[in-house]
């Protein structure tokens, strides 16, 4: 059994460590502002030059982009990034000391990092709605991209924790993240959305995993997955949190063993 | 009967034999070829509740290869371990509940946040009931005077201070058993008895059963009775600190002022071993010639301005030992010498 206790208590302490760095939450939210006027004068031009895309007038575009960002808020948070520093100075051995589930303080003490950058979304809103306007969705839609939201949260954070778990093997994981990180920036939707990928290559970017972290919540917000298709992108994002959850335990499982016999 | 038992415990490292230059690294990426390296081999080791033993040994002697696989996150390539009933590396989070671990050179404090968040976050973790909590903490604030920084981030706190928390950090759930590794490290004279102190109090208080493992001999003479010796991930010598004093320190240091320098200098059974302005050491054997024979010998020979005695100090026993190895007293065979 699980006590949950220690865990929760990981999670405020967490959020009360990210919120010592003051100056760092404050640009944060400056350079977010920043980034929705860019996009908002990027989208006007290229909306300005080419034929609006039929399914996402400009006004559409907009709000995907400024969601998307104010995502990013949350989902750019590295909450597991403690293993690789931990392996680094080598102090995962003296939370090994402890009767404690490491996983499952890994999980916490991210929840607890991403709770802080949640709140942020609060004022990014108010300034953001400064700049541009945002289209807001009927309630059962806000509450589909809610869900979808936090489907993808999850296959972002088993995602991460798979590439800080490989530092086990190489204690540096830089290049692997930097790589990983552009290739999803790319295709999940952060940034372009999906359904502007032409052809075979939009087929191929919504088979990959990195559409269940942006692109599905994103497009159930803008309307152009329709609620009839629910089902069918939510069980898509939930396949994709099993694999990476399974694949997490697998790895996590190696890393332990290796751990406990060469010494870390 | 034993809170902590080994026998024959060993373990070895595998690791990549590296190639030399640019060819050599180039291979080793590809092929690798591994040396076995034995950190600890068949170590026995038996302590009862609330002993405390100190743990003496250079470095990569095997002293932290042990401590691990005593704390459960290293498992024995062979051979057998019980903590407190328990083999720590089947039973990782049961096992921790029954010790505590401090590091002198690795914090398990939260280093951005207040010291009593530390705290606070242990007692969720350990379980520990409120009253219990709220009686270790008053006494450890106490006798190790953290009042005054107990609400500081503890990346603004100084090592003797942080070290204090540790201390305390480490206690605060009554663990059975401590691991203590180089608590002492870089600590100033003050603060390392504040702390000799509050192991010794803890050790006698509650009985908790303590390993100390240190470079600083000062902190095992003040604070055990019995060390282990470990040398090459051998036990070379486990028992009384008394023990081998007797049996290694028979030498003695005759120290001799004289009123002006001598160019020639003997005493019968007794070697010079310095000679420098008007002061000169003899080293001799007290089984062989009495100390006050010798002063009275170098009385007669010489103008004396002032005689002194040192003792051999236990650093110099253990590195003699180290050097020459360690033979047991034809007599009687100490406890637990494997070979």
């Amino acid at each position: 059994m699980l006590r949950l206790a220690p865990y929760a208590e990981f999670a405020r302490k967490a959020f009360a460590r990210e919120a010592t760095y003051r100056i760092e939450v404050f640009t944060e939210i400056a350079s977010l502002i920043l980034r929705v006027y860019l996009l908002r004068s990027l989208w006007t031009a290229l909306y300005a030059q080419n034929v609006t895309p039929f399914n996402l007038p400009l006004h559409a575009m907009i709000t995907y982009a400024t969601v998307a960002l104010l995502m990013s808020l949350v989902l750019e948070v590295d909450g597991t990034r403690v293993i690789r520093q931990k392996i680094r100075e080598g102090s995962i051995a003296t939370d090994l000391m402890k009767p404690i589930s490491l996983p499952a303080y890994f999980f916490s003490d991210g929840v607890g990092q991403t709770g802080l950058h949640a709140l942020l979304v609060i004022p990014s809103v108010l300034f953001a709605l400064l700049l541009v306007h945002i289209d807001v969705p009927s309630p059962d839609v806000l509450a589909a991209f809610a869900f979808s939201f936090l489907l993808g949260y999850l296959v972002n954070f088993f995602l991460n924790f798979l590439m800080n778990t490989i530092a086990f093997w190489t204690l540096e994981t830089f290049a692997i993240q930097l790589i990983v990180r552009w290739v999803s920036d790319l295709l999940s939707g952060q940034i372009i959305p999906l359904t502007f990928f032409p052809g075979i290559l939009g087929r191929v970017v919504f088979a990959l995993p990195f559409a269940a972290i942006y692109s599905t919540p994103l497009l159930i917000y803008v309307g152009i997955i329709r609620p009839a298709e629910y089902g069918h992108y939510f069980t898509v994002q939930a396949a994709w949190l099993s694999f990476f959850g399974l694949l997490s335990a697998f790895m996590w499982r190696a890393a332990s063993t290796r751990v406990v016999v060469q010494g870390g | 009967m034993p809170i902590i038992q080994t026998r024959d415990l060993c373990k070895s490292f595998r690791s990549v034999r590296r190639q030399s230059g640019a060819g050599g690294a180039l291979r080793t990426l590809f092929s690798r070829q591994y040396d076995e390296k034995m950190a600890v081999r068949n170590v026995n080791m038996s302590l009862e509740p609330g002993e405390l033993v100190g743990y003496i040994g250079p470095n990569g002697a095997g002293k932290s290869t042990t401590i691990k696989m005593l704390t459960g996150i290293l498992v024995p390539t062979s051979g057998s371990i019980e903590v407190a009933g328990i083999v720590p590396y089947q039973r990782r989070k049961e096992n921790a509940r029954n010790i505590g671990v401090v590091f002198g050179q690795r914090s398990q404090l939260y280093w951005d946040l207040p010291l009593i968040e530390s705290f606070e976050l242990l007692r969720a973790i350990y379980a520990v009931p409120a009253t219990r909590y709220r009686r270790n903490l008053d006494d450890f604030i106490a006798r190790l005077e953290m009042a005054e920084f107990l609400r500081t981030p503890v990346r603004q706190l100084s090592l003797g201070q942080r070290m204090r928390g540790d201390f305390a950090a480490a206690m605060l759930h009554d663990p059975q058993i401590v691991y203590l590794d180089e608590p002492t490290i870089g600590l100033d004279v003050v603060a390392k008895e504040a702390i000799r102190d509050f192991v010794s109090t803890i050790n006698a208080e509650r009985g908790t059963t303590i390993i100390l493992t240190t470079h600083d001999l000062a902190d095992v003479e003040r604070l055990s009775k019995r060390i282990v010796l470990i040398d090459r991930g051998t036990i070379i010598y486990d028992g009384p600190i008394e023990r081998i004093k007797e049996q290694y320190g028979t030498h003695r240091t005759l120290v001799v002022t004289f009123s002006e320098p001598q160019r020639e200098l003997s005493l019968p059974e007794a070697e010079l071993i310095e000679n420098e302005a008007n002061i000169a050491r003899f080293r001799f054997d007290r089984t062989l010639v009495r100390a006050d024979a010798l002063i009275r010998e170098a009385a007669e020979r010489y103008p004396l301005l002032d005689v002194s005695i040192e003792e051999p100090d236990l650093e110099t026993i253990i590195r003699r030992i180290y050097v020459e190895g360690y033979q047991e007293p034809s007599s009687k065979a100490p406890r637990e010498v494997p070979t």
